[in-house]
């Protein structure tokens, strides 16, 4: 694991350590540079010093193990007359002025003058002057190198504590109950880490709303899923209850329409939590699922597999006007969208009604339309707002009602209208889900007359880019 | 026994209508508060199921309009709504009892009958009159300890008269008892239903009081 600690003790010892050796390196060559400068003086200043009348040669002195300082001296001639280290592997030509020889035995620091009459020549090995700027260097370093260890132990320290906010608010988060979406204090934080509370607190408060629209709709979808399971519950008892083969097949068939009307509700909860705009914030998003969608093919499709149900209800269903159009969206959810709304307008519209289906595009408003007209009862306009409200269902249209009130013959076949039963009873989801999805697409949704003044016009309006 | 049934789904409403039918009762629905309250002014009823969610006018405000019209029908409110405080609120509006979707049609009817006993004064479950026992939870009929089949309008006549010993109830009465709305009534339906009785219980177990109608008699 990548521990900020440790990266910032390596680093950071790393860091000093190449300063120091960097420091120990320049101190080093200024050394040298200055020691040279010392040596060669001395080394001038001794040639000076050498008698400057001319002498017997003394050669083959004595083999002295120093080697500071080696003389060798020439007659103008060219005859050697002294030389102090024969050993010593010097070139037995002299350059005037100082110059560096390179033997096997290392580098040496000549300087050759003409002293008199004769020419001096005094080497010294540099390695005298190296070790005097190592020496130099050494002495500056060493301390700084056993401050070091020090130094790691200093930085641990400092580093942890400087990340221990990190670790309280580590702890803060690590305490809290999975529900407790409040968020955490960001006061007296140093302002490295209050970014990150202020982010973690905003994702805690976009959570909390997601959080809460999705408990106010489980709770919600509770309440709902009682009644239908109500319904099964005593369709089941009657089943039971039946006394005879008739009885039994006729509450079976209710039994069926229930469970049916449940599976409808279950569908169109789930059809709605997906279109939910909170869940969609946590998970993908649609735009993610956004392809290029041809409407006219997607509400022609529609309309078809709704005809079946329309004509056995004696609806006239049809599309009235189509021109293609190309959107970009989540095929699936805009199917979903246009089912509601073409079952709607089946449900709602009597026997011999009429259903106008049409696409249409109006290019100067940028815009392109989906209407669902029908003939059914309408929705009156105080109605329009609340209709798209979840489990909002419009009262019973008058006609249903009364067909209902009358139903309640003595002879029980009389009751078993069922058709009339199913037809209003909705989820209460459809139009919140149209609702949603088109608000996903950017797109809206109008209730409005229709033309002729009769039943409700649906239009569901995308901008088109 | 005739009751009032408020109920906007219409699936619940119709399996509720069939299975109270069955046990004989006369059952009138009635889909939204507006028509709640329109019914109940307009007959008598010995019981009402109320549901909270209604179009028009809510559960509580209907229960609440009729109390303050000094509306006495015993109210069994059924609804979805669970919480504590529904409960609470509705019993404390005046509801005499309080079930929570989903429900069992026998829980139901006994809480039914329940209902009508204690609005009639009667802690026993069986009701006696003379030789003759009716226990309207197991809908069984006894005379002089042997089991008497009745039908379920039979049933429903008895169960009207006997609720109330001494109590004259005209025919039209005994038929508001026995039939719901838009169910046909037989031009003579109450006399055959009478004599049917009579014929399993005994001549004069139900006496006709000339003009007025029917009467089983106070045990002296």
């Amino acid at each position: 694991m990548r521990s900020i600690r440790r990266q910032m003790v390596i680093w950071l010892l790393a860091i000093v350590l190449a300063g120091v050796g960097l420091a120990g390196w320049m101190t080093y060559r200024q050394a040298q540079v200055e020691a040279n400068e010392l040596f060669d003086y001395q080394l001038e200043q001794t040639a000076a010093a050498l008698p400057a009348e001319s002498f017997s040669s003394v050669l083959g002195a004595q083999d002295q193990p120093d080697e500071g300082v080696v003389i060798q001296i020439w007659r103008r001639d060219g005859v050697q007359l002294y030389y102090s280290h024969p050993r010593v592997p010097l070139a037995q030509t002299a350059r005037l002025g100082f110059s560096t020889e390179h033997t096997p035995r290392g580098d040496w620091r000549v300087y050759s003058a003409i002293v008199g009459d004769n020419v001096v020549q005094l080497a010294q090995p540099m390695s005298v002057r190296n070790e005097l700027a190592a020496g130099v260097a050494w002495r500056t370093i060493w301390p700084l190198i056993v401050l070091l260890p020090l130094l790691g132990v200093a930085i641990w320290s400092v580093v942890g504590r400087g990340l221990r906010p990190l670790g309280k608010v580590t702890r803060a988060v690590d305490s809290r109950r999975p529900d407790a979406l409040d968020p955490l204090p960001d006061a007296r934080l140093p302002v490295e880490v209050r970014p990150l509370v202020r982010a973690l607190n905003g994702l805690l408060d976009r959570l909390a709303h997601a959080l809460d629209t999705q408990r106010a709709f489980v709770a919600d979808a509770a309440h709902e899923l009682r009644s239908p399971l109500a319904a099964l519950q005593i369709q089941l008892q009657l089943l039971e209850r039946a006394r005879d083969a008739a009885q039994r097949r006729e509450a079976l068939d209710d039994l069926k329409h229930g469970v049916s009307r449940a599976t409808r509700l279950v569908e169109q909860l789930l059809a709605l939590a997906r279109a939910e705009p909170a869940s969609t914030a946590l998970s993908a998003d649609v735009s993610a699922k956004a392809e290029p969608v041809d409407l006219r093919a997607l509400v022609e499709e529609c309309v078809r597999a709704y005809a079946p149900l329309a004509s056995q209800r004696g609806v006239d269903l049809g599309v009235e006007h189509a021109e293609p159009v190309a959107i970009s969206g989540d095929a699936d959810a805009l199917r979903v969208m246009f089912n509601n709304l073409i079952d709607n307008a089946v449900k709602y519209t009597p026997r011999g009604g009429r259903i106008d289906v049409a696409v249409r595009t109006h290019r100067d408003a940028g815009d392109a339309c989906v209407e669902i007209a029908d003939s059914g009862p309408g929705i009156p306009p105080d109605e329009r707002e609340r209709v798209f409200d979840r489990f909002y269902r419009m009262p019973a249209p008058d006609h249903v009602a009364e067909g209902c009130r009358e139903a309640g013959a003595a002879d029980v076949k009389a009751d078993t209208d069922t058709d009339t039963v199913i037809n209003v009873s909705g989820s209460g989801l459809g139009l919140a889900i149209v609702q949603r999805i088109a608000t996903q697409h950017g797109a809206a949704v109008e209730l409005t007359d229709t033309r002729d003044g009769h039943g409700l016009r649906v239009i569901v309006r995308f901008r088109l880019s | 026994m005739r009751v009032l049934l408020v109920e906007d789904d219409q699936m619940i409403a119709a399996g509720v209508r069939k299975a109270l039918r069955a046990d004989g009762w006369a059952v009138d629905w009635v889909q939204d508060g507006a028509a709640a309250l329109a019914a109940a002014d307009g007959e008598s009823y010995d019981l009402m199921l109320l549901d909270l969610g209604l179009p028009k006018r809510d559960g509580i405000d209907v229960l609440r309009s009729l109390r303050a019209k000094r509306c006495k029908v015993p109210v069994l409110i059924t609804t979805a709504r669970d919480a504590v405080a529904e409960r609470v609120k509705g019993l404390d509006a005046g509801a005499d009892d309080y079930l929570i979707k989903p429900f069992d049609l026998d829980e139901l009817g006994a809480r039914m009958r329940a209902l009508v006993r204690r609005h009639a004064g009667r802690t026993d479950a069986v009701i006696r009159a003379g030789a003759v026992t009716v226990n309207p939870a197991t809908r069984e009929v006894l005379l002089d300890g042997a089991g008497v089949a009745l039908s379920a309008r039979e049933f429903a006549l008895l169960d009207a008269l006997i609720a109330r010993p001494g109590a004259v109830l005209s025919k039209s009465q005994l038929e508001e008892k026995i039939y719901g709305w838009g169910e046909e009534i037989g031009s003579n339906a109450v006399e055959v239903y009478i004599h049917a009785l009579r014929k399993k219980l005994g001549a004069d177990f139900i006496r006709n009081v000339r003009g007025l109608g029917y009467m089983i008699p106070k045990e002296a």
